[in-house]
């Protein structure tokens, strides 16, 4: 017993040293991003490999999800002969859950793994000693550009992907389950108030932090060369989406219970 | 000059510098020997500030390393140059925004007196006309004389060197001690080498200092250091198998399946 009592103590004080060192991370991040000089083509340079450079596999994504949503909730309201609320229940899950989170999902697991595996390779090969030496401070040279640029980018993706989902839906509704075009649009557009996009920026803007902090961190700890690289990659994707999934939820529960 | 006065470090329960003391000397070039893993580059990280004590201290020019922050530490920090193991090079950028980084990204000198700063230190390492390259486009050896270039743009007052031949076939390990002693010539710089290539150390010291076991066991010119009569250094000197630091690592392993702490 008292083993197990031991694990679980160790276990739970790695957790708290972790949460620990990406909340540290954070606000020294948060501080260096005011802090002079601003290198505009750095940051422009991870909007586009980060950002622009996402915009395919985020649209064809959420292009399918909103089919999907579609079809599988025309199962159901078919037998309720409600077709006419797929457009709504299209327009309110894809802005305010599966447009941020499908996003956050597909970005964490490309572009957190990029960041991690980039920054895990500078440590493994002492970039980012050499940076110290040169009298830079790894965090606003790395850290501060990856942040901002997934802090502008995500939310951004964000709302193409709401409107690609949107039309997803649209292209079942109309084409398949032949409802009229204008209908369609009214009831997607009646459904949605500003309130529900504007949630949905939120959970991005709050995905952007958790995916580029965690990337960041886990790159700045990596250890062992090739194999160490790797582990960190994979951590990094793995803990990324948890992490999404959980604020998400957090989130759910916050705009459900005070921000009605 | 540099003053290290009881350094301790430990990594993970691993004790690597166990109080170790040692001056530097302005002008001088101090080459440190030691076994791979002994805490030479954990030495050096200390001098530049990259690593904290976990206790003792590190004074250079009379400045605390550990205790300086912000505006401080980037002014100690210009005073140095490093040359890393494997170069270090920004795979990101090319030769020339890898030579003149310092300098573009610390001071307000135009890009053309950067690339006349980056073009001469480039000449000192005797590789021109590469500015454009990257890296992963250059050899081990081209690599490594960049790094050098890199750690000299700034016009540093101290150079610390990684093991600057390792990994180099010995024509180019001997140009990289070439331009070592050149640059101290020429530049009047100090310089600490960390290396376990006996030959280099000899060409490139004016004093050598023996790194074992967290302490520094033994110093002096590279005459008295040839002529030495102390047991750990001539066997380390003279690359013997067999020998106290051999005996000694064996002993600890035996020790070690007795008690059966690992």
């Amino acid at each position: 017993m008292s083993a197990y009592l031991g694990v679980l103590k160790k276990r739970l004080s790695i957790s708290f040293e972790y949460v620990g060192g990406l909340t540290i991370l954070l606000f020294r991040t948060i501080g260096w991003v005011f802090a002079p000089p601003h290198k505009r083509f750095q940051l422009f340079d991870q909007m586009k490999k980060n950002g622009v450079d996402s915009l395919a596999i985020v649209t064809l994504t959420a292009f399918f999800a909103g089919i999907v949503l579609a079809l599988q909730s025309a199962y159901t309201m078919r037998q309720m002969s409600a077709e006419i609320y797929i457009a709504s229940l299209v327009s309110l899950s894809m802005t305010r859950e599966l447009g941020p989170v499908f996003t956050a999902l597909v970005v964490a697991a490309r572009v957190g793994a990029s960041i991690t595996a980039e920054v895990g390779t500078m440590k493994v090969t002492e970039q980012i000693d050499a940076l110290e030496t040169l009298a830079t401070n790894p965090i606003k040279y790395l850290v501060v550009p990856r942040f901002l640029s997934l802090c502008i980018m995500l939310p951004l993706l964000t709302i193409i992907a709401d409107a690609v989902g949107i039309l997803g839906g649209y292209i079942i509704g109309v084409a398949n389950l032949h409802i009229s075009h204008h209908l369609y649009l009214k009831k997607t557009f009646d459904a949605l108030v500003y309130k529900d996009v504007f949630t949905g920026l939120i959970k991005a803007l709050a995905f952007a932090a958790v995916i580029s902090i965690v990337a960041c961190y886990e790159g700045m700890r990596t250890k062992g060369g090739a194999e160490g690289v790797g582990k960190a990659t994979t951590s990094s994707v793995v803990i990324s989406c948890i992490l999404v999934i959980a604020l998400d939820c957090f989130f759910t529960a916050l705009f459900y219970f005070v921000w009605r | 000059m540099i003053k290290i006065s009881k350094l301790c470090k430990k990594f993970e329960g691993q004790e690597v510098l166990k109080g170790l003391d040692l001056e530097i000397n302005q002008g001088e070039t101090l080459v440190i020997i030691g076994r791979s893993g002994c805490g030479k580059s954990v030495l050096l990280k200390h001098i530049i500030g990259i690593l904290d004590p976990d206790s003792g201290q590190v004074y250079v020019d009379n400045q605390h390393v550990a205790a300086l922050k912000g505006k401080d530490l980037v002014k100690l920090r210009m005073k140095f140059g490093m040359l890393f193991q494997a170069a270090a090079l920004f795979d990101s950028l090319n030769v020339f925004e890898n030579v003149g980084f310092a300098l573009l990204e610390h001071t307000d000198l135009s890009r053309e007196e950067i690339h006349q700063r980056v073009k001469q230190a480039l000449l000192s390492v005797d590789l021109p006309d590469i500015e454009k390259k990257k890296p992963a486009e250059l050899s081990g050896g081209m690599k490594k004389r960049v790094g050098l270039a890199r750690a000299i743009c700034n016009k540093p007052e101290i150079i610390l060197y990684d093991e600057p031949t390792t990994g180099l076939d010995p024509i180019m390990a001997d140009m990289i001690n070439d331009l070592i002693i050149r640059l101290k010539e020429k530049l009047k710089v100090t310089s600490i080498v960390v290396t376990h290539d006996m030959v280099s150390a000899y060409k490139v010291a004016t004093r050598i200092a023996m790194l074992y076991d967290g302490k520094i066991i033994a110093q002096g010119t590279p005459e008295e250091i040839k002529n030495t009569t102390d047991p750990f250094v001539r066997q380390f000197i003279t690359g013997a198998a067999q020998g106290p630091i051999t005996d000694r690592r064996e002993q600890m392993a035996e020790d070690i399946k007795i008690t059966g702490k690992g």
